[in-house]
């Protein structure tokens, strides 16, 4: 062992010197020598019939090369295959404001937009919806042809005996909580470079995608060219957070102009374009039912969910199906219902994001049994300390669970903020809340099924001794790169500088599904030590070798082979390379992780998301201020532990716990995208508040491992998990502070400072009551 | 369309001196002045106004100077808002306005920003300040040369709200402002500056330009509260400030300014009213009642306007509470940053 072992601070990210020194080149900072600039034009309209397109006039601007619009966008794509219904240009019709209609190449960025604005659109307006129950309406007109009463999909999930749950349960409630769309907002605006190359027909795209496999199959299938004929790079990436899991229009489209104008085109979206791209998570009304035992045991839970999805499927259904799947695996539920619709609109269409599907449903379950434990009487860390699962076990919607480390994460957090001594003894104003929460590493079923393994690694040793990982696994950020790095320099006993990462780039590397659901650490960790272990059983074979010994008898630690019976034997790594070369030449080899069957979920349909090979686990407890003239809500401190399994890198997962939780911070304190007739209004960072280093706390992240008998040395995810319980632990802060129960997010000044003039009219009418008695 | 637009070719005049920077201006009305260009740039980048040149006045050295005499301080126009910030005589005189411009946008806009920028800050609307193609989906609003406001169609005018930070806090500590025309100068209460108008708040001629302000050094207490959702960055909800005197644990002077509410910065009236009272619970009330009937917050930003109403009176209230206490000389918001 050598960076595993012991007390470990952890390694600085391979390529953080890079990118704090700026070297780092991301898609936009690309070689543009000699590239067009590509523009899109934008729907002006939210739902539209397309009476009219005609680009003659762009088309004869001097310094136009190419020119597009849906008409040469014969082939849907959709990131689902069973929901494709999106054109890289929208044709026939448009449905969102913004939905790109029309995109050209031009030799500068002047002329591209001279050419947008003499393109000429008509349409035939439509009714349009923004809120999913006026699209879900008797007389609403379909977005989509084949989908009445614009649903998406409904989901309709029942385990175990609901009713029999709620009549043994001493206190039944029920709220309904609204949570609203928000956006990934990660840093660097969308950017795509495409160059074509007319006498070979080759394509090579480079992007700020987060599933390259994904754009190389989908550029394949709309461009309908040969996939072989398609190379696809991930240069740096500025963030995902989930807006770049599907393959999104830009990156058709500018492909799409490289082709036609037969060479280079550079796609730059704006702050506003990038936001309009969104495929973030949906508005979303949650009605939540649970029954409670005077116990704290939990004996029903009964919820519904409504997403308003926006204009197009994307990731819809799997959403949908999420915040139904994982209401599951994080307590012992003996019966559980669930009623998902996912409801087309005139907006930007939703898609993953941190925590995908399952945040805000956490969010209303975490709260209403906040609240219903306060009404019982009961400790929140008591109540979920009695409805803790036990690993190995199975969920009732067939997902397995390996590893579960809540109860010493409820532990952690509890004396480290003090619960016992501080909650409730707090001045008036200031309040503690606490909640918990859970998620994925990695789906177990792959959404493109084919049987291929769940990740490939590559690893070549060459006579200067160096190694060299392959993997298609974008680095967009999280350190998925150093983890690979850190898995093989550990098997191979190694110093982890001794180990390159090349990434991403199809030509070199392996397939690989991609960064989302939090698969890579799972996923292509396992895979990355499979492939060193196979290659240390060849050095070791070819050191035992040279050294005249049993293999056996030959163990690799610290850069060097030696004998285990005689200690003074030894050759380094470098020479037992060299040894292995002779015959073969230069050693690739390969590494693979398969997801195994019983770990795919139920046979229900639906049943593969949220299956998975191990779930994280987060507690956490936050600590607020709240001024009650302003609705102002400060965030003092959080505590959070997470059980991550193993931290192959504890210094990255310190950071992914906090970004995780700032990010819900964000979301359950200001973040909020709003539509003005469906105009993005919010698509700005000025406007999309995200939390400024003034409005961040001190964090204390805690790493909790439970060691998962599957994960590369016990390793689960690390970057999501404790997303989800910051939301409602701030709510139950709110609460104990100014005894304020708020049924919405974020908690914007506003929202909070309606509901204290609530509550002080409630008090005033209960005193008018009190008195009348 | 949305495409990130580089600024528009144009002309930068760098004049030395007040008179040429006018001339410049005379020549022109559609030339803007550019100082730290922290509200110009990034409206110019959104294609809100296309000047065919920029007469770029940081090149004149009298508009940077600040000098405090026995009775006044004087404050060029180019004196930067983080100088103010941090100056300890301006936080010791005039506490409402160090708190004030220690409280706007974040560190780098007070470090280019400038007095005189702030002061003539454009006015803000959630209907006005997007892009191009936004302003051209939705149709143009009354600002962008349309024919409706969007936040209250049945009106005739603009009521795209100003958000500047220092001009309540001037208003409030009834200073002046000086500005230079062709020929000489002409002083004006800092609140006879603005207009109730959107499109057209600053009762500036074209040739015309804010020189400095002159802020007397009366025995007044003041500070400046505001309240935004992020403590960084945003424009206020609301901004109030409140200079004060208390003589005998009586209210004896009273002056409120408010920002964030109105396509310009309120001088609150009926203050007199108030004073010869003792600072009570009913004063606070009486105050808070004076600025939430005299405000008139619209749906120009994404917040509801009845919260910014809210917003304003409970500032009100909690500041002039804090200033009467009688170990309080100067008061800092909870949401401002220190300097």
């Amino acid at each position: 062992m050598t960076q595993l072992a012991g007390a470990r601070a952890g390694v600085p990210l391979i390529d953080g010197i890079d990118k704090v020194t700026g070297r780092a080149r991301y898609t936009a900072d690309l070689d543009h020598r000699g590239a067009l600039v590509g523009r899109i034009l934008r729907s002006p309209c939210s739902h539209a019939q397309i009476l009219r397109l005609d680009v003659e006039r762009a088309r004869r601007l001097p310094g136009v090369v190419a020119i597009l619009t849906g008409e040469d966008c014969r082939v849907p794509y959709g990131v689902l295959p069973i929901a494709m219904n999106e054109y890289p240009l929208a044709r026939g019709k448009v449905r969102y404001r913004g939905e790109p209609v029309a995109a050209v190449a031009a030799i500068d960025a002047e002329t591209a937009a001279l050419a947008l604005s003499l393109i000429e659109l008509e349409v035939h307006e439509l009714p349009a919806y923004y809120e999913a129950d006026q699209a879900r309406a008797a007389d609403a007109v379909r977005i989509h042809d084949d989908k009445p009463g614009n649903l998406e999909r409904e989901v309709h999930h029942s385990f175990g005996d609901v009713a029999a749950g709620f009549a043994t349960a001493d206190l039944v409630r029920e709220t309904v909580i609204d949570c609203a769309e928000v956006n990934h907002a990660q840093i660097e605006p969308h950017a795509a470079l495409a160059e074509f190359d007319p006498s070979t027909g080759r394509l090579t795209m480079q992007s700020v995608s987060q599933v390259t496999f994904y754009l190389h199959m989908m550029l394949a299938r709309c461009l309908e060219m040969d996939e072989s004929r398609i190379r696809v790079i991930k240069p740096f990436v500025g963030g995902g957070f989930g807006a770049r899991v599907e393959v999104l229009n830009f990156e058709l489209v500018t492909a799409m102009l490289a082709r036609t104008a037969g060479g280079k085109v550079a796609m730059e979206l704006t702050r506003e374009e990038t936001f309009i791209t969104h495929r973030a998570r949906p508005q979303t009304r949650i009605r939540m039912k649970l029954g409670l035992g005077r116990d704290g045991r939990l004996r029903a839970c009964e919820c519904e969910v409504v997403q308003r999805g926006g204009a197009y499927a994307g990731y819809g259904v799997i959403t949908i199906l999420y915040a139904g799947s994982l209401l599951h695996g994080l307590y012992d539920l003996p019966a559980v219902r669930y009623d998902g619709y996912r409801v087309y609109a005139n907006l930007p269409p939703c898609g993953a994001m941190r925590g995908h599907g399952s945040v805000d449903t956490r969010h209303a379950f975490e709260l209403l049994l906040d609240r219903m434990a306060r009404e019982l009487g009961l400790d929140p860390f008591e109540v979920r300390r009695r409805n803790l699962l036990h690993a190995p076990t199975r969920t009732l919607n067939e997902l397995a669970i390996n590893s579960y480390g809540l109860a010493e994460c409820l532990d952690r957090v509890e004396a480290a903020s003090g619960w016992r001594t501080r909650r409730g003894r707090l001045p008036r104003g200031k309040g503690l809340g606490m909640a918990c929460s859970h998620y994925v590493s990695g789906a177990a079923k792959p959404i493109h099924w084919t049987g291929e393994p769940h990740a490939v690694v590559n690893v070549k040793v060459d006579w200067d001794g160096s190694v060299t990982a392959f993997t298609g696994a974008a680095d967009i950020g999280q350190g998925s790169s150093t983890m690979v790095a850190i898995a093989v320099a550990e098997t191979l006993g190694l110093p982890i500088e001794q180990v390159r990462v090349i990434a991403a780039d199809s030509a070199t590397t392996p397939k690989d599904n991609g960064a989302y659901s939090s698969r890579i650490t799972f996923m292509v960790g396992n895979a990355a030590i499979d492939a060193a272990r196979r290659l240390r059983t060849l050095l070791t074979e070819a050191a035992a070798r040279r050294l005249e010994r049993d293999p056996a008898d030959i163990d690799c630690t610290d850069g060097r082979f030696r004998s285990l019976s005689a200690a003074d034997q030894g050759i380094s790594f470098t020479d037992a390379v060299k040894a292995a070369l002779v015959d073969q030449g230069t050693l690739t080899v390969k590494g693979t992780f398969t997801c195994p069957p019983e770990a795919q979920g139920g046979k229900h349909r639906g049943g593969a998301v949220g299956s998975t090979m191990g779930f994280s686990y987060a507690a956490q407890v936050v600590e607020v201020s709240v001024d009650e003239d302003t609705g102002r809500v400060s965030v003092d401190r959080v505590w959070v532990a997470l059980d991550c399994g193993f931290a192959i890198n504890p210094l990255a997962v310190r950071g992914q716990i906090e970004g995780a939780v700032w990010m819900g911070m964000g979301q359950a304190l200001m973040e909020e995208t709003r539509y003005l007739n469906g105009m993005p209004a919010h698509a700005s960072l000025l406007e999309y508040r995200m939390p400024t280093s003034l409005d961040s706390p001190p964090i204390d992240a805690m790493i909790v491992e439970s060691i998962d008998p599957n994960g590369p040395f016990g390793a689960k995810e690390a970057s999501e998990g404790a997303l989800a319980s910051f939301a409602p632990a701030l709510a139950a802060a709110i609460a104990d502070a100014i005894g304020v129960d708020l049924d919405v997010l974020p908690a914007t000044p506003d929202r909070v400072l309606d509901a204290v003039i609530a509550r002080r009219r409630r008090e005033r009418l209960d005193a008018l009551a009190g008195g009348r008695r | 369309m949305t495409a990130p637009l580089p600024l528009p070719r144009l002309r930068l005049i760098r004049p030395t001196t007040v008179e040429a920077a006018i001339a410049a201006r005379a020549d022109c009305p559609q030339h803007e002045f550019l100082a730290g260009g922290t509200d110009l740039l990034v409206n110019m980048r959104r294609g809100l106004l296309a000047p065919p040149a920029l007469i770029d006045i940081t090149g004149i050295a009298e508009l940077g100077e600040m000098r405090t005499t026995g009775d006044r301080t004087r404050i060029g126009a180019l004196v930067p808002l983080a100088r103010l910030a941090e100056d300890p005589v301006i936080a010791d005189r005039h506490a409402a306005l160090q708190a004030a411009a220690a409280s706007i946008a974040a560190p780098g806009h007070r470090r280019l920003g400038t007095v005189g920028g702030n002061l003539c800050l454009q006015t803000r609307c959630i209907y006005f300040n997007q892009s191009a193609w936004w302003r051209a989906a939705n149709g143009a609003c009354l600002k962008s040369g349309g024919e409706v406001c969007h936040v209250a169609p049945e009106g005739t005018r603009c009521h795209a709200a100003f958000s500047g930070d220092l001009a309540p806090a001037l208003i409030a500590l009834d200073a002046d402002i000086e500005v230079a025309r062709p020929g000489g100068r002409r002083r004006v209460a800092c609140a006879d500056l603005y207009h109730e108008e959107g499109r057209a708040h600053l009762r500036l001629a074209a040739d015309e330009i804010v020189t400095a302000i002159e802020v007397p050094a009366t025995a007044t207490r003041s500070g400046y509260l505001k309240e935004r959702v992020r403590r960084s960055f945003d424009f206020p909800l609301a901004g109030v400030a409140i200079a004060c005197r208390i003589e005998g644990e009586r209210l004896s002077a009273l002056r409120i300014g408010v920002t964030g509410t109105n396509s310009r910065p309120l001088l609150i009236d009926g203050t007199d009213a108030l004073l010869g009272h003792r600072v009570d619970e009913s004063l606070l009330t009486a105050a808070e009642k004076l600025v939430a009937k005299q405000v008139r917050p619209m749906r120009t930003t994404l917040f509801p306007s009845n919260h910014r109403r809210s917003i304003a009176a409970a500032l009100t209230r909690r500041l002039l509470g804090t200033l009467a206490a009688p170990e309080t000389a100067a008061v800092r918001g909870p949401s401002t940053e220190g300097p």
